[in-house]
């Protein structure tokens, strides 16, 4: 366990006072407050340091404590007993009252001070809110789920374990990649009473087929030979839905886009309700043409010019 | 809207001991929708977090409320752009 330098915690030197470390936490907690930096892990941890390191120094007998053994903290409580046994002999009395401080509320911080913390006041020391003592939501919890793009295609029930507890789910189909639901009271313990806190769940969404997809529609590529492009004709391709005939214009270009309404995507939390299929032609140009074709492609040439 | 689904104000100020005014002013600044059914306030279930959120700016970084509503402007922008930003990764994947 490391020792832990309040001081430079809080930017601060040893022989700063009362206001001057007041004033430097709330800077530094203006600063680092998860509020102001959501989904920012790093303010997170540099807040909970600032509460911890405000915790001891504006608490007049946890900071004499602390100035007092600092790297010796291990040792504290021998230190201590020994300081008691001699107080007592002179018919005084030892040990810290504690005060109420003034660290900053909030579910967020709950249970994270540092184990040199614990250690050295104890896990009772903590004193917290700022006199509000208000109920507080539970922290919300983050998970995130890895799902195939066909897996989400349809809405189906899957089991999640969050925090050795089973919770079962419906995905809903056309959630899309990087989107986060939230599932309620499945977070945190609330504080003093508050309600728990959310499951949000972010949806990691890998797409393992030949289409791309952006919202509801999806995209792809068909390769279309040479003849079926200039004569015309009907070729099958594979959709989400399964097969589908088209039908292809003569003299038909290549990079042509058509669209196949309805048999995109399903839209998010919209039943019977999807996108469209957008499908490219590319022609196939004939390779190793024979002596014959040659001729005759030729010849085809003369009547175009 | 469903009454379940609403909580009275009186019980937000007992719960989290906050004084009316200060929700009073969130609802007069936009900050937070207030419902009045029956001559009765009530925010809904949903805005809870964000009534945590200002409660706290407010409570314990010493925000006025002007600063809160310049916060959450700020903050309503991040979370647009956040969203912008899986919208563009998500379509940048039409290229790759």
């Amino acid at each position: 366990m490391e020792f832990i330098d309040y001081y430079k915690t809080l930017e601060l030197d040893k022989s700063a006072t009362k206001a001057d470390i007041k004033k430097a936490y709330r800077k530094l907690a203006r600063k680092y407050h998860p509020d102001l930096n959501p989904d920012d892990d790093s303010a997170k941890k540099r807040f909970q340091q600032l509460n911890e390191a405000n915790e001891v120094l504006s608490d007049p007998e946890k900071r004499k404590k602390y100035d007092e053994y600092g790297k010796d903290w291990q040792h504290a409580e021998h230190f201590e007993q020994q300081k008691q046994q001699r107080s007592q002999a002179r018919g005084g009395a030892g040990g810290f009252g504690g005060r109420p401080g003034s660290s900053y509320s909030g579910s967020f911080d709950d249970d994270r001070f540092s184990d040199f913390f614990e250690q050295m006041f104890g896990g009772g020391a903590r004193t917290r809110g700022t006199g509000r003592s208000p109920q507080f939501k539970g922290q919300d919890f983050n998970a995130e789920l890895q799902l195939n793009l066909t897996d989400v295609y349809t809405s189906h029930k899957q089991t999640l374990t969050v925090n050795g507890k089973n919770i079962r789910l419906t995905i809903p189909a056309g959630v899309e990649n990087g989107q986060t639901i939230k599932i309620k009271g499945h977070g945190g313990p609330g504080a003093q009473g508050g309600p728990k806190g959310d499951l949000l769940i972010t949806f990691k969404i890998a797409n393992n087929t030949d289409f791309k997809r952006e919202k509801e529609n999806l995209y792809r590529s068909v390769e279309l030979d040479f003849y079926t492009a200039l004569l015309g004709g009907e070729i099958t391709i594979d959709t989400f839905k399964g097969k589908a005939k088209l039908t292809i214009k003569p003299e038909t270009q290549n990079g042509t886009r058509v669209k196949l309404k309805g048999k995109g995507f399903p839209k998010y939390k919209k039943e019977d309700e999807y996108g469209d299929l957008y499908i490219t032609y590319e022609i196939k140009v004939p390779e190793n043409l024979t002596k014959k074709e040659k001729e005759l492609y030729t010849e085809l040439q003369k009547l175009r010019s | 809207m469903n009454l379940e689904e609403l909580i009275a104000t009186e019980e937000l100020c007992e719960r989290y001991r906050v004084e009316h005014t200060f929700i009073r002013s969130l609802s007069k600044s936009g900050l937070i929708e207030v419902v009045t059914i029956e001559k009765r306030e009530y925010v809904h279930c949903d805005k809870m977090a964000d009534f945590e959120k200002l409660m706290r700016l407010h409570y314990d970084l010493d925000i006025n409320l002007e600063g809160l509503e310049a916060i959450k402007h700020l903050l309503d922008r991040v979370n647009e752009l956040k969203d912008q930003n899986i919208a563009l990764k998500n379509r940048l994947g039409l290229y790759e």
